[in-house]
């Protein structure tokens, strides 16, 4: 990484905030910070996008996941009253074989893509455009796009059922 | 671009989704069995524009780019995810009918769950492969839990909707580094890229992880211990659904990422799948052996089969050319065959519960005595799933075998020696249970039988249909071996 | 920038994810470490759709319905804890014993 590049300074301050955002959204003890630490790491993802040139992507990020799933998320920390504040039954006891299959599998993916890719330069290359996008879902990929209205509107209904209260009958 | 008589099957049950959701809205309470009646309806007509298709010259009809192909394998598979739901949607009919269910509902998210299915298996992109996969998983998490006031069927939901999530982001994982080796996202473009890469770590690591996240799906073993639960607290018909349907969708995935997007690189799936294939095999049937709970053994059971489903592929990869149309064939039959028998045994199980008031095998014993009708069927499906002539069950494994011994060598001489050894074993327990019905005595107070004129008439026309095919396979088994022959047609590429 | 940057961040965030979903046993926490996997795979969808230039956008068109997809799933599994708190008072996955391992 060439520090004397701004955009790898951007990435260098994002990447780090991300980490240790996330790293809290798996240890902390209170429901309510690991969930507003999860806007941290999403947010950080949205920057990374800008970086490269995805604006959309960043934008649908920031609307739906910061926007309405973490909403989701803390309404459903506070409907289900999940020990807000100190909880110590949120964790197993032993985290050491956690840890190990976690550093496990970072060592073995981000050495192999390092090892393969090295010091390929992703900014070389025109940006894609918002409307490459639009023409492409609705080409190409019209299948999965109504496909996917199909996902949305089963869970919508389906969850519906299982959340409402039964009326007494 | 739009072929729209390629596309017919799927719009027509997409339609018929949207139908009963919107029937569900106009039916009073104790006529909500008609929207299960419109659903089989647009189910039958969805099947005219297959059979036109399957008789039309153009046997390979492509779409986006590719991306979207209605071919003898699509239309084998939506065939069969249609007869799948069929038979579900009759099963289910008295079942949700005899508790406070939401009927209506529960009739969509079925149909929504099997149109996944139908899409997945004309997918050749690994974006449309994904949504299709999602959209037979989302609805099932929800049916899983739909007894809604027991405590067992909202674990069932929640543990499968854990397992679920996860295994779909491990699968986007693989998917994003095979995206990333080879820059394509159709099964076409990765096939041709992946030979200049079919050696790297970042590639093999992909299809890794895409094979666990369909591991899971197909509850293989290592990745199939929530299973047994899920299947023990889901309602029944659900079960079923999830054993037959929801698992030949995982299938589907599996064949189509192996010998199609992977087909340059079997070296790499093939030992993965050997490993998976044993231990299901072993695993399941030694497990099966020790179940109490009718569901449980047949959930470890299912396990066990799709073991015996993944072992042509580790033939496969082994050796070039026709081998691959070969194995492909005997794992597509083998999904045919189970889905046939495996529903007709939970039909049992759904007759027989009523019947005895039970799950556990024991208080079946002497249910010959009482219920011969039901007992008949048990021993039909049951020695189906163990394999003997000349039920359905037999044949499918007859094609495997002959998969793996075809190009024997070490490997696969002792894969096929395992599944030998698991045949027997899994013989044993199926022949307990029907050993109970048949020769243990009745319980000195048989309950009263809740539906004197016999099982309800939807399930008693599941029983017909799942009875007759079980036979009619297994004495002409051709029935089921030229579909499977026609769809293997794409091994390879 | 290199592609390898994003891909290193990517693992990163993708075994976080992992250690959550393994040392969690609370449903909402570890469907927010399932959350943070799927941040990653977006990462990487994006930064290789850049890396190939991709003509018809595949990587952030896959982002985009892995986003969509997160969101419907997050619904689903939302419903589900809420019904088992109804039913139970806890969203403990521990202490789901009804059913044994």
């Amino acid at each position: 990484m060439d520090l004397g590049v701004a955009q790898n300074w951007f990435f260098l301050v994002i990447g780090l905030v991300m980490v240790a955002a996330s790293l809290v959204v798996v240890t902390s003890r209170n429901v309510m910070h690991a969930a507003l630490m999860l806007v941290a790491t999403l947010g950080g993802s949205a920057a990374l996008f800008v970086l490269l040139g995805a604006e959309f992507v960043a934008g649908v990020v920031v609307l739906v996941y910061i926007g309405a799933v973490i909403v989701l998320f803390l309404f459903g920390v506070m409907i289900t009253r999940v020990e807000i504040g100190r909880g110590s039954s949120l964790d197993h006891a032993n985290p050491w074989p956690a840890a190990a299959i976690a550093i496990a599998t970072f060592a073995v993916l981000a050495g192999s893509a390092v090892a393969f890719f090295g010091d390929a330069e992703v900014d070389g290359v025109a940006a894609v455009r918002t409307s490459d996008i639009g023409t492409s879902i609705f080409d190409r990929f019209v299948v999965p796009f109504e496909v996917v209205s199909f996902v949305l509107l089963a869970a919508l209904i389906g969850s519906i059922v299982l959340a409402r209260k039964d009326p007494e009958s | 671009m739009f072929d729209y008589h390629a596309l017919a099957p799927d719009f027509i049950v997409a339609g018929t989704v949207l139908a009963v959701l919107g029937a569900d809205l106009f039916l009073p309470r104790e006529r909500k069995w008609l929207a299960a009646v419109v659903g089989i309806l647009g189910l039958t007509v969805a099947l005219i524009p297959i059979v036109t298709l399957a008789a039309s010259d153009d046997s390979v009809r492509s779409m986006m780019d590719g991306s979207y192909v209605i071919d003898d394998f699509a239309l084998v598979l939506k065939a069969f995810f249609i007869l799948t739901g069929y038979i579900v949607l009759l099963m289910s009919v008295a079942y949700v009918e005899a508790d406070r269910y939401y009927q209506g509902e529960y009739y969509f998210l079925v149909l929504a769950s099997l149109l996944g299915g139908m899409v997945m298996a004309s997918s050749r992109d690994l974006i449309s492969l994904f949504v299709g996969l999602e959209l037979v998983s989302g609805p099932a998490f929800l049916l899983a839990g739909w007894k809604k006031a027991d405590a067992r069927s909202n674990e069932a939901a929640l543990k499968f909707f854990i397992i679920g999530v996860l295994s779909a982001a491990i699968l986007l994982y693989g998917m994003s580094l095979v995206y990333g080796m080879t820059g394509s996202l159709s099964f076409d473009g990765i096939r041709e890229a992946s030979a200049s890469v079919a050696e790297e770590p970042v590639f093999v690591l992909g299809i890794l992880l895409v094979l666990v996240g369909f591991g899971f799906k197909v509850s293989a073993v290592p990745f199939h211990f929530w299973a047994p639960d899920t299947y023990e607290g889901a309602p029944t018909p659900v079960t079923a659904y999830l054993s037959v349907g929801s698992k030949a969708a995982g299938f589907v995935g599996i064949l189509l990422v192996s010998y199609v997007a992977f087909a340059g690189a079997p070296e790499i799936w093939g030992p993965a799948l050997w490993i998976l294939a044993a231990l299901s095999m072993i695993v399941g049937n030694l497990i099966a052996l020790r179940q109490e709970n009718i569901v449980r053994l047949l959930a470890y059971s299912s396990i066990a089969h799709a073991g015996f489903m993944l072992v042509p592929f580790a033939a496969a990869a082994l050796v070039e050319g026709d081998s691959l149309n070969q194995a492909f064939e005997a794992t597509v039959t083998y999904v045919l065959i189970y889905g046939i028998m495996n529903l007709g045994a939970f039909a049992v199980v759904i007759a027989a519960a009523r019947r005895t008031g039970s799950g556990q095998i024991r208080d079946w014993s002497g249910l010959g005595s009482y219920a011969p009708g039901i007992s008949i069927l048990l021993t039909l499906f049951f020695f189906s799933l163990a394999g003997i002539p000349p039920l359905a069950g037999w044949y499918a494994k007859f094609v495997m075998f002959l998969a793996v011994l075809q190009n024997a060598n070490g490997w696969t001489i002792a894969l096929a020696a395992i599944a030998a050894l698991n045949a027997v074993i899994a013989l044993y327990y199926y022949a307990r249970v029907v050993q109970s019905v048949w020769m243990d005595p009745a319980p000195d107070e048989v309950a009263p039988d809740p539906e004197p004129s016999g099982v309800a008439p939807s399930l008693g026309l599941a029983f017909g249909m799942l009875a007759v095919a079980v036979i009619v396979v297994g004495v002409f088994p051709e029935a089921v071996g030229q579909f499977a022959k026609a769809a293997s047609a794409i091994a390879g590429g | 920038m290199t592609l390898a940057q994003f891909l290193v961040l990517s693992a990163a965030l993708f075994s976080i994810g992992i250690y959550g979903v393994l040392i969690r046993r609370n449903a909402v926490l570890v469907l927010l470490s399932v959350e943070l996997m799927l941040a990653a795979v977006n990462i990487n969808f994006v930064a290789f759709g850049r890396y190939f230039a991709d003509s018809t956008a595949g990587g952030q068109v896959f982002a985009l319905f892995v986003v969509t997809v997160a969101a419907a799933e997050v619904g689903i599994g939302l419903a589900i804890v809420l019904l088992i708190f109804r039913n139970r008072a806890s969203a403990n996955i521990d202490e789901l014993d009804v059913l044994k391992w």
